[in-house]
């Protein structure tokens, strides 16, 4: 019993509570598990999940009231994209502003990531206008690392990409890890890492030179479920923030909370 | 900047691949062995040896590296800065290896021109780190690069040296400067050897540039307009 | 038993229901929802959204000690809590009404 009432207290901590926040909070959970008379791993579940469920109710009425859209950052007018005599989208329009968040949902096949590489600028649309603001943080669903290198190295190489000196991208990569509760390892390699981890690193990359428009195609594959819950969290934090995001999902519980949804439908 | 960075990188993550390292580093080395006796055919098939394993080797990490480049492009990189950066990595430990096997050969052989087995070497060197990453950019997959460089090297070493085909291959050079490092030919022969390679040099990276300038382009599109 | 995922979007409004009756402590609560036959909520549900409404000012806590073992953590509505309350219910009465309409002529069982 003490030691569930420890660990969520250490854990509530580590989301960011003040310290003494924690213990109070860990102080009340422990008696409110003793109203039912019941060992409080019975009554509320996993310390480390409860953790995150009470830090999400704290962060309910403390998120500043939602900003009014800023700037569009992304405006697409009739994509279009097709193979050979494929067609892999047609007439597609999305309008993502500032402080919003955009998902793109659709069956296996129809063209999520197809649209995704088109807003990077990674693929030329077929037909139809873009527009997009200049910087552009791009998440792919897998690979995008090297395996050989540590996160820090690839925080580095990042950074030099974006014109950071080396110093400022580690330490910058670093805090960005953090809010997703992650702490590189100063040795352990992309090939190493779980599945979860290497997408944490991907995201990380994503954000490193502080882009406007954020484009994640299914980021969160190996997420557990803390993790995930610290995934959207974070989008919205970014959303707070005046970025735009667009994220690729297939799971629509996601979508509850975004301001756009774009349906691509079944595969093409 | 970028282009050094990735220089960086790039050469510890070699480091780090052990296994193909040692495989890759010790080739030359039973290349060699096999006629160590005549100090010729072991010294030129030691060569051929540096270029194949240096230019596998980068055709390795230009593979490991497709993934990452797009994303590097986005945020920023130049395809100068990571092409050329993962070349100058990857020229330096050619250069590395060719160095220590010039240093086995002057231990190990008695050649008519020992100092000019350097430059033959070195210049195999430069040219396989480009021709490497040609391969690599032409052929996705890493096993079918592998074979093409493995194809390469064979002819190099099995073509009529009087004939056109084994002087249109890339590894000429180290046959030329050979001439005159195992023979005692003309130093002519170096001169020759070494603008062969220049040129294969400069198409190779030519080649490679413009293919990445290809494949890595990103689209440009027009910001939004202001409200 | 309700389907946990349909108690969701309503369980805050249940908690403010019953708070509006009388001040009351989480299991207390809990026992009243499955009294009622709404919903056998766990305490992993229960209490953080008992914190949300303390947080959002729409219920405000209140230690007292029990007749047997610890104190209790007793809230109770506030005026803004109220106010969501009665905005909800309106809600909840739309929602209800549009559901039993279309749920005319499906039978039970």
């Amino acid at each position: 019993m003490a030691d569930w009432v420890d660990s969520l207290e250490s854990e509530l901590v580590r989301l960011g509570l003040q310290p003494g926040r924690a213990r109070h909070l860990a102080d009340e959970t422990e008696q409110q598990a003793a109203e039912s008379d019941s060992p409080p791993g019975e009554v509320f579940g996993p310390a480390v999940l409860y953790a995150r469920h009470l830090v999400a109710a704290l962060r309910v009425s403390s998120a500043p009231a939602r900003l009014h859209a800023g700037p569009v950052m992304l405006s697409l007018a009739g994509v279009s994209k097709r193979y050979r005599r494929q067609t892999v989208l047609a007439d597609v329009n999305l309008t993502v502003r500032g402080g919003e968040v955009a998902a793109v949902v659709g069956a296996n096949g129809c063209g999520k990531s197809t649209l995704l590489r088109i807003c990077a600028g990674l693929t030329r649309p077929s037909g139809g206008s873009v527009r997009r603001t200049r910087r552009v943080g791009f998440v792919p669903q897998d690979g995008g690392t090297v395996g050989g290198l540590t996160a820090e190295e690839h925080f580095t190489l990042f950074g030099a990409a974006a014109g950071m000196v080396p110093g400022r991208a580690r330490s910058t990569g670093v805090h960005l890890a953090s809010r997703l509760a992650w702490r590189p390892g100063a040795r352990q390699r992309a090939q190493q890492m779980s599945g979860g981890t290497r997408q944490k690193l991907n995201l990380v990359l994503g954000e490193l030179h502080a882009p406007d428009l954020l484009l994640l195609d299914e980021p969160y594959q190996g997420f557990d479920q803390g993790t995930y819950v610290d995934f959207w969290q974070q989008v919205f934090a970014w959303r707070d923030a005046g970025r735009a995001v667009v994220v690729v999902t297939h799971l629509l519980h996601d979508l509850q909370n975004v301001d756009h949804v774009l349906d691509l439908g079944a595969s093409a | 900047m970028t282009a050094l960075v990735v220089a960086n990188l790039s050469a510890r993550e070699v480091s780090r691949r052990r296994a193909a390292l040692l495989l890759v580093v010790s080739l030359p080395f039973w290349f060699y062995l096999a006629r160590r006796d005549l100090s010729g055919q072991s010294t030129r098939a030691l060569t051929l040896g540096i270029g194949w394993a240096v230019s596998t080797l980068t055709l390795f990490v230009v593979n490991a590296s497709r993934g990452v480049d797009p994303r590097l492009r986005l945020t920023g990189a130049s395809v100068l800065g990571i092409i050329g950066g993962r070349l100058l990595a990857m020229t330096g430990i050619g250069v590395l290896l060719a160095l220590g096997y010039w240093g086995l050969v002057a231990v190990d052989q008695d050649l008519f021109h020992l100092w000019a087995a350097g430059p033959m070497m070195l210049i195999t060197a430069l040219v396989a780190a480009p021709l490497g990453s040609l391969i690599g950019a032409i052929l996705p997959r890493e096993l079918d690069g592998a074979l093409a460089l493995l194809c390469i090297s064979s002819v190099q070493m099995l073509a009529d040296p009087a004939g056109l085909l084994a002087k249109v291959m890339p590894f000429w050079s180290a046959r030329e400067v050979g001439n005159y490092v195992v023979d005692g030919g003309s130093i002519d022969f170096v001169w020759r050897g070494l603008a062969h390679g220049g040129v294969t040099w400069l198409i190779c990276v030519a080649g490679t540039l413009a293919i990445f300038h290809w494949r890595l382009r990103l689209v440009r599109y027009p910001e939004p307009e202001l409200p | 038993m309700t389907p946990r995922p349909w108690l969701h979007g309503f369980l805050d409004l249940c908690l403010l229901a019953m708070l509006r009756e009388r001040p009351d402590y989480g299991y207390g609560l809990s026992q009243r929802l499955a009294a009622a036959g709404v919903a056998d909520i766990p305490g992993g549900t229960l209490y953080p959204a008992l914190l949300r409404l303390e947080e959002q000012g729409l219920a405000i806590p209140d230690w007292q000690p029990s007749e047997s073992g610890p104190r209790r953590k007793y809230y109770a509505i506030t005026p803004a809590g109220l106010d969501v309350l009665a905005g909800q219910a309106a809600d909840w009465q739309r929602f209800r009404d549009g559901v039993d309409a279309l749920l005319t002529g499906v039978h039970h069982g």
